[in-house]
């Protein structure tokens, strides 16, 4: 089951402003060239995707050989600076709450466009249907939504370097990212929405959801909800990673003083979850979410693993809204994968995950360009990181962050390829340095681009001396990077 | 997980009087010889299992020939002798009652040489200190996944019909499996607290691969959260009336309707409790249960079938206090097996579930008396039927009938069999009709079964008539017969699949039970003195006649000999009211060929070729069937070079001819008839017991010894006789090699049903299919 049921929709369309002002600037940014468009509306949070050009200047060089005017200068080659248009995919996440504003923004920003559809998936696109009818003057195509989230997840596997990682809470860096694979096929992906949908990914257009489970993150939000009193899945999570478990499950070692050593059960392992509060007499909810975020993780887990063994899968990817982003989710997984495969099979996860249906539907409305056949890369100046604060460090600060999120791609001009003479493509890793795993190395490096930063302002400044917007621009620059270098230090991934 | 956490021990210990009286007549049976004891102490039931020695009638027959007094005129003497047998209890008890039960235990425990109680399950640990101090037995503790898997391997060997495949909405809530010669690999779920998947390859490996947290522990606990009911049946009332579609999100309510692509239905549920965190009102509590029962049972039967698929086993056993009799966790778990493997994989529930810890305890204590070298029978006067209220119909009924409830099981003579020759042992099913699922045979059979049982009262009583307290336990056998046909009328599956057989095997077993070892002993005596004196007479006018009319006159003094019978009660009226009934009377009374099923041409053309290397026959009646019906026949087959074994009872049953009988009477005819003694001498003629004591005949639990013969003997013609043998049971088994099943229909009703009438005759000549050697070349 794909993401639905208005994660905290219906407390957030009442408690937040609608008609909030949008900063053009920084998001919906080249709309006036738009061309192509696709949304994918969840239960919680809209992802728009469109198709635009971008006119940006690229230095050219040429040698005077072939120029007809006479040779007047030392100079081997001439540099030009000209205008060139190239594509970009932007992709704009934001909470369902704005979604009427956001439309009334992109049909006041919609210049060039001849388009006359908009592809749609996700539950909601059936809900907001008509609103988009209305606001956009578009048509709503509906597109599937499996196809448009494996659609786009082949896409993020295949054009973004380091899209998928490995989530490991107590090790020195957090995530562990997980070089391109040439050859992405076969994977599993689960998506933990309100159920679980297990799917199996053979190509790029062969796909099959061969299992499924009802229990998922509507169990967690429903059960959690009407145990705790608590109606946020936000709050339900922070209060399951401040919870003891042990006081609500039955343990082994409850039932049997200690390990049942000869079936190999030890004494910790959770013999049945929420096994002792029929005969409790107390309840405390942060015990109740801890115990219920456990149940379910751990059998999300246990039927990856039964799935990936049966169908010989080694690659399993999890998504959805129990996961997105979630730190305490992620760990949970990623501890009962290690549990029951023995390490065999890996919990991945994926940093565009929540996109990946919004990508697979603009890829469904613009199968005639042939965007597979180009390489895509992501545009770091355009992009939001991925989140990666833990609720109980800063619980707020995931939810201010969280209101507006970017991914652009840049197309890039061709197909980019492995060099054939790499001796083992699939564990190629160009960088020789991890900053991200070196605490030492990762200080210094971003102390020394800050420190560079003032020069690089000075020599982009000096390379166009003839244009008198060029300061204004280079300060914007210098603010911009800085920012990005100021979310590394504390976000290095 | 095993079973553990006191399933609604805390709150029953509190309500329940400790100090009840325990009706010793009922339960703890035989006690006093007690030998063995085991225990096995879940969270809210004890099961207590005790190997003990029975002392009972058995009726032996002794030919006078070497006795040294020559007075009377009877072939042989009857006399009734004390047999001690081996018996398996297993009584299950609230947990409540322990102190009562092991008071009870010590107080009758007379002829006990034993210092060491076996104990498994939980509770083992918790109530050690007491069962010592009670008993003065030292408590041995066993690992309680080793006998979970001991006891299971145990009653699916020896207990017919011990699992059954569960279907709420067919016309009989339980089909029963045939037992499978071979019962390994399987896997075993065990519900209890939490799941346990075990993948069982022989009776000493098993491995736990599986297992889950979300079991009968996240129902209860959970449940308890949600709708503040502590206790577990309740909780399962609950789940039985509510609603889940009200919690639970489904696929129609995502997508407005099925999920076509993905092959995903309007009502399946796509997010257990998915609606509850936007509700703004809270839930019926039944709601509530429903759908936390759907959620766990979904679960694991996912879970179980992965398991299986990934292991590559068909056979699914679930077991555990989830399961436990309970119909609507067997409904939900079947419902969630069916749609995850598509009907590849069937949930199998067990009838002695609930005492498979106890048993394998118990094996484990036992293990120098080698249980497993012999075959047990269940006695079905001694044990309590399965329960299968739903609790939706009647939520009492299970509470209380479930106080106590026992198993008995009966130590066999030898070990059971396959008869060698069947042509497929796996699909075999003795029995033609389940009753279970054909409820007007089933009505008619019960009927039937009471209208007859003041006759067998009587005729019991009269067996013994020098003893004056036989009238009281004659009274005891009616109230204890009648008592299972009521139970048998509102609970048919209650010992497993409901057939004539059964009706007649609980008969016998009570009959037992109550010192009536052989309630026709007289009667047959009688028959087979009477029959012997026309024996030369009928021998010397068969020779008289042709071969052709002889073979024909053969077969038809075999069904008129079967006409006398008094298990068929039509029979046994026209006996009592005409003594001198005869057997050329008999032959009047047979239907005219067409016989309703007529095969006799293509065994008069089969006659005409060589003759039959060994000829097997299950006989039937003692008197005039055997003597002057099949004697002659197998005289005839012996004359053709054909080898004879003949298969009959190992103990009594109705009028059927005993083994023990049918020797002193095959001696006796030998003295008369020069062929059958040769026969004798030669070894061409052998006489096997069955290993059966049921007028009905279960091919595939047959005397060791019978299988060997057959083999030994290249057997490749077996004739089945009898109503009992050849309809009620086998009518519809296929042998590998040919067969003859020959029955007198004695049943209007039966014969109305076949579309016969009374007396009419089943003449069923069968020839395995065997590829024709124009078709292998062609």
């Amino acid at each position: 089951m794909a993401e639905w049921s208005g994660l905290h929709s219906s407390t957030s369309r009442h408690t937040m402003d609608k008609s909030i002002t949008l900063p053009p600037d920084e998001i919906f940014r080249n709309l006036e060239n738009a061309k192509r468009f696709a949304i994918d509306i969840g239960g919680s949070l809209t992802k728009l995707a469109y198709y635009s050009t971008v006119q940006h200047k690229v230095a050219k060089v040429r040698s005077f050989d072939h120029a007809t005017k006479e040779a007047t200068s030392d100079e081997l080659y001439e540099i030009s600076v000209q205008e060139e248009v190239t594509a970009r995919l932007h992709f704009i996440k934001f909470e369902n709450a704005y979604i009427e504003t956001c439309l009334d923004f992109v049909r006041d920003h919609l210049v060039n466009t001849d388009t006359k559809v908009i592809k749609a998936t996700g539950g909601g696109a059936h809900k907001f249907k008509e609103l988009i009818e209305r606001k956009l003057g578009l048509r709503v195509d509906k597109e599937d939504e499996m196809t448009c989230l494996i659609k786009g997840c082949n896409f993020v596997l295949r054009n973004i370097p380091h899209e998928a990682f490995v989530y490991a809470k107590h090790a020195d860096s957090e995530f562990r990212f997980q070089t391109t694979q040439p050859d992405i096929f076969p994977y599993l992906l689960v998506n933990i929405g309100s159920g679980v949908s297990i799917v199996k990914v053979e190509s790029e257009d062969k796909f099959e959801r061969i299992g499924g489970s009802s229990i998922g993150g509507g169990t967690f939000w429903g059960l959690g909800a009407l145990l705790t009193k608590t109606k946020r899945f936000d709050e339900l999570l922070q209060l399951a990673s401040k919870g003891q478990h042990t006081s609500v499950d039955m343990l082994v070692k409850d039932i049997y003083g200690g390990s049942y050593g000869s079936l190999g059960l030890t004494g910790d392992l959770i013999a049945s979850s929420f096994g002792k509060s029929a005969t409790a007499d107390k309840e405390f909810r942060c015990y109740m979410a801890k115990s219920l975020l456990h149940m379910i993780s751990n059998d999300i887990g246990q039927l990856a693993c039964l799935y990936a063994k049966l169908h010989n899968l080694s690659r399993v990817y999890f998504g959805g809204f129990f996961i997105r982003g979630h730190p305490v989710t992620m760990h949970t997984i990623t501890y009962s994968i290690n549990f029951f495969t023995k390490g065999e099979v890996q919990a991945l996860f994926l940093r565009h995950e929540g996109y990946l249906g919004a990508i697979g539907a603009f890829l469904k409305g613009a199968e005639e360009d042939n965007p597979n056949q180009y390489s895509w890369g992501e545009n770091y100046a355009g992009s939001s990181g991925l989140m990666s604060v833990s609720p109980d460090m800063n619980p707020m600060q995931r939810a201010r962050s969280g209101t507006f999120d970017m991914l652009e791609m840049d197309r890039l001009e061709r197909k980019l390829v492995n060099l054939p003479l790499l001796q083992d493509a699939s564990s190629y890793i160009p960088d020789t340095v991890d900053l991200a795993e070196d605490a030492l190395a990762r200080e210094y490096w971003l102390y020394c681009f800050e420190e560079a930063l003032d020069g690089v302002v000075k020599r982009a400044l000096a390379s166009q001396p003839d244009m008198p917007e060029a300061a204004e621009r280079a300060e914007k620059f210098r603010q911009k990077y800085r920012h990005k270098l100021q979310t590394l230090r504390h976000q290095p991934l | 997980m095993a079973e553990w956490s006191g399933l609604h021990s805390s709150t029953s210990r509190h309500t329940m009087d400790k100090s009840i009286t325990l009706p010793p007549d009922e339960i703890f049976r035989n006690l006093e010889n007690a030998k063995r004891f085991a225990i096995d102490i879940g969270g809210s039931l004890t099961k207590l299992a005790y190997y003990s020695t029975v002392q009972h009638k058995v009726a032996k027959v002794r030919s006078f020939d070497h006795a040294t007094k020559v007075i009377i005129d009877e072939l042989y003497e009857i006399s009734v002798q004390e047999e001690v047998t081996a018996r398996l209890h297993f009584i299950k008890f609230e947990n409540a009652y322990i102190e009562t039960c092991l008071d009870f235990v010590r107080d009758h425990l007379v002829n006990t040489d034993t210092k060491v109680i076996k104990a498994t399950g939980g509770g083992a640990h918790k109530f050690k200190e007491l069962i010592e101090r009670k008993l003065g037995l030292r408590v041995d503790k066993e690992d309680e996944m080793t006998c979970l898997i001991k006891g299971c391997n145990f009653v699916l060997r020896n207990i017919p019909h011990e699992a059954f495949v569960y279907a709420k909405h067919a016309d009989s809530e339980f089909r029963f499996q045939t037992t499978q010669p071979d019962i390994f690999p399987y896997l075993l779920v065990n519900i209890g607290s939490g799941v346990s998947i075990v993948k069982v390859e022989s009776e000493d490996k098993f491995e736990r691969i599986g297992g889950s947290s979300i079991g009968g522990g996240t129902f209860w606990g959970l449940g308890a959260l949600l709708t503040k009911t502590k206790r577990f049946d309740e909780l399962l009332q609950l789940a039985s009336k509510g609603q889940h579609t009200s919690v639970d999100m489904l696929v129609k309510d995502i997508y407005g309707g099925s999920y076509g692509s993905l092959g995903l239905t309007g009502d399946l549920i796509a997010s257990s409790f998915g609606k509850s965190a936007t509700a703004d009102k809270g839930f019926p509590k039944e709601d509530m249960a429903k759908s936390l029962l759907h959620m766990i049972s979904n679960d694991i039967g996912q879970l179980a079938c992965l398991y299986a698929k990934l292991h590559n086993l068909s056979r699914v056993y679930f077991g555990g206090f989830f399961i436990r009799g309970h119909p609507v966790t067997m409904h939900t778990i079947t419902y969630s097996i069916n749609f995850f493997t598509k009907g590849e994989v069937q949930a199998l529930f067990l009838r002695h579930e609930g005492y498979l810890g106890a048993i394998g305890a118990f094996l484990k204590g036992a293990e120098e008396d080698n249980p497993n070298q012999y075959s047990w029978g269940e006695n079905y006067a001694g044990s309590s039927g399965l329960m299968s209220v739903s609790p939706d119909m009647n939520p009492m009924q299970r509470a209380r009938s479930g106080t106590f409830d026992m198993l008995e099981m009966d130590r066999l003579e030898r070990k059971l069999v396959n008869l060698p020759l069947l042509q497929d042992a796996s699909s075999y099913i003795p029995d033609t009709v389940d009753l279970a699922e054909d409820a007007l045979a089933r009505e008619y059979w019960l009927y039937c079964f009471e209208e007859a049982l003041d006759g067998v009262v009587k005729r019991a009583l009269a067996s013994q008539p020098d003893m004056p307290e036989a009238a009281e336990r004659a009274e005891k056998f009616r109230q204890k017969y009648r008592h299972k046909l009521q139970t048998l009328r509102h609970q048919p599956f209650a010992y497993g699949s409901l057939t004539v057989r059964s009706l007649l095997d609980t008969r016998e077993h009570c009959l037992n039970e109550f010192n009536f070892p052989d309630p026709y002993s007289k009667i047959k005596q009688r028959e087979n003195d009477m029959a012997l004196k026309y024996y030369q007479k009928v021998v010397k006018s068969l020779e008289e006649l042709s071969w052709e009319e002889r073979q024909f006159a053969l077969i038809r003094g075999v069904l008129a000999g079967n006409v006398f019978d008094w298990g068929a009660k039509a029979v046994s009226d026209v006996l009592e009211s005409e003594p001198e009934f005869g057997f050329e009377q008999a032959k009047r009374k047979l239907e005219e060929r067409p016989w309703l099923v007529d095969s006799y041409d293509q065994w008069f053309e089969r006659l005409k070729g060589p003759p039959h290397k060994c000829a097997l026959f299950f006989v039937d009646n003692s008197g005039l069937d055997i003597i002057l019906g099949v004697m002659p026949f197998v005289r005839e087959l012996l004359s053709r070079g054909t080898e004879v074994v003949l298969a009959s009872n190992s103990a009594p049953a109705l009028n059927d001819v005993t083994n023990g009988e049918l020797q002193i009477l095959t001696e006796s005819i030998a003295a008369m008839d020069p062929v059958i003694q040769a026969g004798l001498r030669e070894d061409r003629l052998t006489l096997v017991q069955s290993g059966s004591s049921s007028p009905c005949l279960d091919l595939s639990r047959l005397d060791k010894v019978l299988a060997m013969v057959v083999r030994e003997r290249k057997t490749d013609l077996v004739i089945i006789e009898g109503m009992g043998r050849a309809i009620h049971t086998n009518y519809y088994a296929m042998l590998s090699c040919e067969s003859l099943k020959m029955a007198v229909i004695k049943n209007s009703w039966l014969a109305d049903r076949l579309g016969g009438k009374l007396f009419s005759v089943v003449f069923k000549y069968e020839v395995p299919a065997r590829p024709s050697l124009l078709t292998l070349f062609t």
